[in-house]
C-alpha cells in the first residue's frame, strides 16, 4: 500500500505541476461552453441572405414573396424579379456558370392552368450548389406562407387579421426555470465528460508507455510489483483527472449561486443543481477507472505513442457510440433504448449522466448501473493486470491475439 | 552463509530455452562477473535473482533464505536499460526511487545530497534528467541503486558509455563497498575490467553455466604454456624439443609450450646459443582468450561465426 501511495504521488505531483495542466483545466470548460453556446446562438440567429432570383408571370405573387423574402423573420435575401421567357432561362442558367456573378439560384414559378379548382402554381428551383439547403428551406417556408396570405385575402380578410392568424406562438416555461438553460449545462456536461473520460484514459496509457520507453519501470519493478505499479498509476491519473473536475465543479456551483448566472437564467433558478455536481463526480470516477483499466491493457502491449494511436479505437468506439445515442436520449429519455443504452457499462458515465440531469430517473436504474460499472470493472482489471504484468517487460514486436491470450494464463 | 544462491533454475519463454540448469553461489564480500555472449541468458539470470521473472524450476535464495520480497530492500539494481523520468527533477527522482526502496524522505533526501556531491554531479541536481548528458544519468541511477545501502549490488553492463575518468570513479567506488562487505555481482563484456576487479567469475553461455569459479582457480585451469620473448641473435634455439609452436616476427617470438615446464630449459639454451634475450614472459591465458574458447566451444565452431562480442 506504501508503494501505491508513492507512485501515486509521483505521478500526481509531476502532472499538476505542468503547465499544460493549468491551461486545460481553464481552456476545457470555456471551449465547451462557447461550443455548444456559440453553436446555439448562431443556429437561432443564423439569416440567410443569399442573392436568388424569382421568374413568374404573377407579379404581384412575386412581388408579395420578394418582400416575405427581403425582410422576412429569418431570411434577408437579395432577390431578384424576372419575368419568364426562354431568354431569361438561358441567361439565369448562364450566370449560375459565372464564377463573379453572386447569384446562388433562381425560382421558376409555373401558373396553374386556368380554372382550376384551388390550384396551386409549380415550383421550381435551380441552384449553383446542390448542397445549399438552408436556401432551399427558407424557400418552401415563405413560398408557403405567400401562397396561404394570399389565398386568405382572396377570401376577404383583411391584412391585419391575416397577421394576427399567422402570428407563431410563445410558450411561456419560466415557471419551471428555463428548459434551453438547464438543456445547455447538461450537453456541456455531457461533452466534458466525453473529454475528461479520453483525456484521462489515454493519459494513463502515456504513463505507461513512458515508462516502458524510458525503461524506468526495470529500476521499479525491482522493488515493487507490477500490480502495486498499475494500481499507483491509475490512482495518480485519476486524482489529477479527479482535481481538474472538481475544479470545474467548484467554479459552476459558484456561478450558479451568485448572480451571475440567475441573471442568466431567470432568478430562483440554479444553472447546474448540487445533484448534477455530485453524480458528475462518481460518474467520472467510474468512467474514468473503466476505461483507463482499458487504457493500461492498450498501453503494456505497444511500445510507442504511435503504436497506441492505432489502437485508441478501443477508447474510441464507445465514447463515440454514446454520441450517435445521444439524439435519441434528447428526443425520449425514458424511452426502452435510452434505458437499456444507459445502462451498459461503458456508456453509463455518459448517458445516464445525461439522463440523471433531463429526467427523473429511477434510483435503481441509477444503483445498477453502478453496479454494472464496478462489475466491469473489476473484470477488465483482472484482464488488464496480467496484460500489464508480462507486457511491460516486453520489447520489440507487438504480441498478435494468440500472444495475448497466453499471457492471461501466466501467473 | 552466500549472498545470492542459484539451484538449477530454467526458464523457458515459450520455445526458446533462456536459462537452463543455472546454479551459482555468491559470498559476501566478493565481486562477481557475470560473463556471456550476447542473449546468452545473463539479463533473464539476473531478473529471476530479483523476483522480477519466476523461474519454471529450480530455486533462488537470497541472503540464505528463499526469495521473499522484502528481501528487495537489501538489494540495489542497476539495469542494463537506463531508465529515468525525464521531466523530472534530479533530486526529486533520488529521492523518489529512494522511499521505493524503504526509506523515509529526510534520509532519502540527505543520502542523495551526498551521493552527488562524491560522484561529482552537485550542480545537476535542480536540472531536469532530460538536461543532463548520458554519462551524468549513467551515474545517477548508479547513484539510486546504491541510496539505501544495499548489501547486495546488482549491476548490468555499469562502465558501458562512461568516458576513463568516470568509469575509474565508478569502479573505485565499487571497490570501497567491497571492502565494506557488500557483494557486487556485474555483468560486462569488458574482460580487462573483469580481470582487475572481480574476485570470482560465471561465464554462461547460450542459457547454460560453462565456468564458474574464483578468478584464481579458473586461470589455473588453464596451462601457463605461451612465452613471449624479445631476443637479438641466431633463432636455432627456436627448434627446441619443448616448443610446439613457434611465431618469429624478427626478434619477438610468441612460443606455445609442449609442457609448462620446459619454459626454464628453453631460456638456458637461448643463452647458451649466444642469444641475447631482452625479455622473457612465461603468460597465463587472459580471460578474454578463456572467454572466446569456451563460448566457441559452446557453440561448437561452425556456427560459431561471429556471434560473440567479447
Amino acid at each position: 500500500m506504501h508503494n501505491i501511495l508513492l507512485i501515486a504521488r509521483r505521478e500526481y505531483l509531476e502532472r499538476v505541476r505542468t503547465k499544460g495542466f493549468m491551461i486545460a483545466t481553464v481552456l476545457i470548460p470555456v471551449l465547451m461552453a462557447g461550443l455548444v453556446g456559440g453553436g446555439g446562438y448562431f443556429a437561432s440567429r443564423a439569416k440567410t441572405s443569399s442573392h436568388i432570383a424569382v421568374v413568374s408571370s404573377d407579379s404581384r405573387f412575386a412581388t408579395d414573396l420578394q418582400h416575405t423574402l427581403q425582410s422576412g423573420k429569418d431570411s434577408n435575401m437579395q432577390v431578384d424579379l424576372e419575368t419568364p421567357s426562354p431568354e431569361t432561362r438561358a441567361r439565369l442558367d448562364q450566370e449560375l456558370t459565372d464564377k463573379k456573378s453572386s447569384l446562388a439560384g433562381y425560382l421558376w414559378v409555373t401558373a396553374a392552368p386556368a380554372g382550376a379548382v384551388a390550384a396551386r402554381p409549380t415550383f421550381s428551383y435551380k441552384a449553383r450548389s446542390a448542397g445549399d439547403i438552408s436556401t432551399r428551406g427558407t424557400l418552401e417556408k415563405s413560398v408557403s406562407s405567400v401562397l396561404m396570405r394570399e389565398s386568405l385575402s382572396t377570401r376577404g380578410l383583411a391584412g391585419s387579421e391575416i397577421d394576427s392568424l399567422t402570428l407563431p406562438v410563445d410558450i411561456d416555461t419560466s415557471e419551471s426555470g428555463s428548459t434551453l438553460a438547464a438543456f445547455g449545462a447538461a450537453y456541456v456536461m455531457f461533452f466534458l465528460m466525453y473529454m475528461v473520460i479520453m483525456l484521462y484514459g489515454m493519459n494513463t496509457a502515456r504513463s505507461i508507455i513512458e515508462e516502458k520507453t524510458s525503461r524506468v519501470f526495470e529500476v521499479l519493478l525491482a522493488t515493487i510489483k507490477p500490480d502495486e505499479l498499475l494500481a499507483g498509476k491509475i490512482l495518480g491519473v485519476g486524482a489529477v483527472g479527479l482535481t481538474q473536475v472538481g475544479i470545474w465543479m467548484a467554479a459552476a456551483a459558484l456561478l450558479s449561486s451568485t448572480g451571475v448566472a440567475a441573471s442568466v437564467v431567470g432568478a430562483g433558478h440554479v444553472l447546474i443543481s448540487a445533484t448534477q455536481i455530485i453524480f458528475f463526480l462518481l460518474y467520472f470516477v467510474f468512467g474514468f477507472l473503466l476505461y483507463s483499466s482499458v487504457a493500461a491493457a492498450l498501453g503494456a502491449m505497444t511500445n510507442s505513442e504511435q503504436e497506441l494511436q492505432q489502437l485508441n479505437m478501443f477508447l474510441v468506439i464507445p465514447l463515440a457510440c454514446c454520441m450517435l445515442l445521444l439524439p435519441q436520449i434528447i428526443r425520449a429519455p425514458d424511452s426502452t433504448l435510452s434505458r437499456v443504452a444507459s445502462l451498459v457499462p461503458f456508456c453509463s458515465p455518459l448517458l445516464m449522466n445525461f439522463r440523471v440531469s433531463l429526467t427523473h430517473v429511477q434510483s435503481w436504474e441509477i444503483g445498477l448501473s453502478f453496479v454494472l460499472m464496478a462489475v466491469t470493472i473489476a473484470a477488465i482489471l483482472w484482464v488488464s493486470a496480467r496484460i500489464y504484468r508480462v507486457g511491460i517487460l516486453m520489447y520489440g514486436k507487438k504480441p498478435n491475439l494468440p500472444e495475448i491470450m497466453r499471457w492471461l494464463k501466466y501467473s | 552463509m552466500s549472498i545470492v544462491q542459484l539451484e538449477t533454475i530454467r526458464k523457458v519463454y515459450d520455445t526458446k530455452v533462456a536459462v537452463e540448469g543455472l546454479s551459482l553461489k555468491i559470498e559476501p564480500g566478493t565481486m562477481f562477473g557475470l560473463l556471456g555472449p550476447n542473449g546468452s541468458g545473463k539479463t533473464t539470470s539476473i531478473r529471476m535473482m530479483i523476483g522480477m521473472t519466476v523461474p519454471d524450476s529450480g530455486t533462488v535464495q537470497l541472503f540464505d533464505q528463499a526469495f521473499d520480497r522484502r528481501a528487495l530492500h537489501r538489494v540495489g539494481y542497476l539495469p542494463e536499460e537506463r531508465g529515468l523520468y525525464k521531466k523530472m527533477k534530479v533530486i526529486d527522482q533520488l529521492v523518489f526511487l529512494g522511499q521505493l526502496h524503504g526509506l523515509d524522505e529526510a534520509t532519502a533526501r540527505k543520502r542523495s545530497l551526498s551521493w552527488c556531491d562524491r560522484m561529482e554531479i552537485a550542480d545537476a541536481i535542480d536540472k531536469k534528467t532530460e538536461e543532463l548528458s548520458k554519462g551524468m544519468q549513467q551515474k545517477i541511477q548508479f547513484i539510486a541503486a546504491l541510496l539505501h545501502e544495499p548489501d547486495l549490488i546488482i549491476m548490468d553492463e555499469p562502465f558501458s558509455g562512461l568516458d576513463p575518468v568516470n568509469a575509474e570513479l565508478l569502479m573505485n567506488t565499487l571497490l570501497d563497498l567491497r571492502k565494506q562487505g557488500k557483494a557486487i555481482l556485474f555483468s560486462t563484456h569488458r574482460m580487462d575490467q573483469v580481470e582487475k576487479l572481480c574476485d570470482a567469475i560465471a561465464l554462461i553461455s547460450r542459457g547454460k553455466l560453462v565456468l564458474s569459479g574464483s578468478m584464481r582457480d579458473v586461470k589455473a585451469q588453464y596451462p601457463r604454456n605461451r612465452v613471449q620473448m624479445v631476443f637479438t641473435g641466431p633463432d636455432a634455439f627456436l627448434q627446441h624439443p619443448g616448443i610446439a609452436e613457434a611465431k618469429n616476427y624478427s626478434g619477438i617470438a610468441e612460443l606455445r609450450l609442449a609442457d609448462p615446464a620446459a619454459a626454464q630449459a628453453i631460456l638456458a639454451a637461448a643463452i647458451n646459443a649466444g642469444v641475447l634475450v631482452s625479455r622473457f614472459e612465461v603468460m597465463e591465458p587472459t580471460l578474454e582468450e578463456i572467454f572466446i574458447e569456451r563460448v566457441r566451444a559452446s557453440f561448437g565452431d561452425a556456427e560459431f561465426g561471429g556471434k560473440v562480442s567479447a
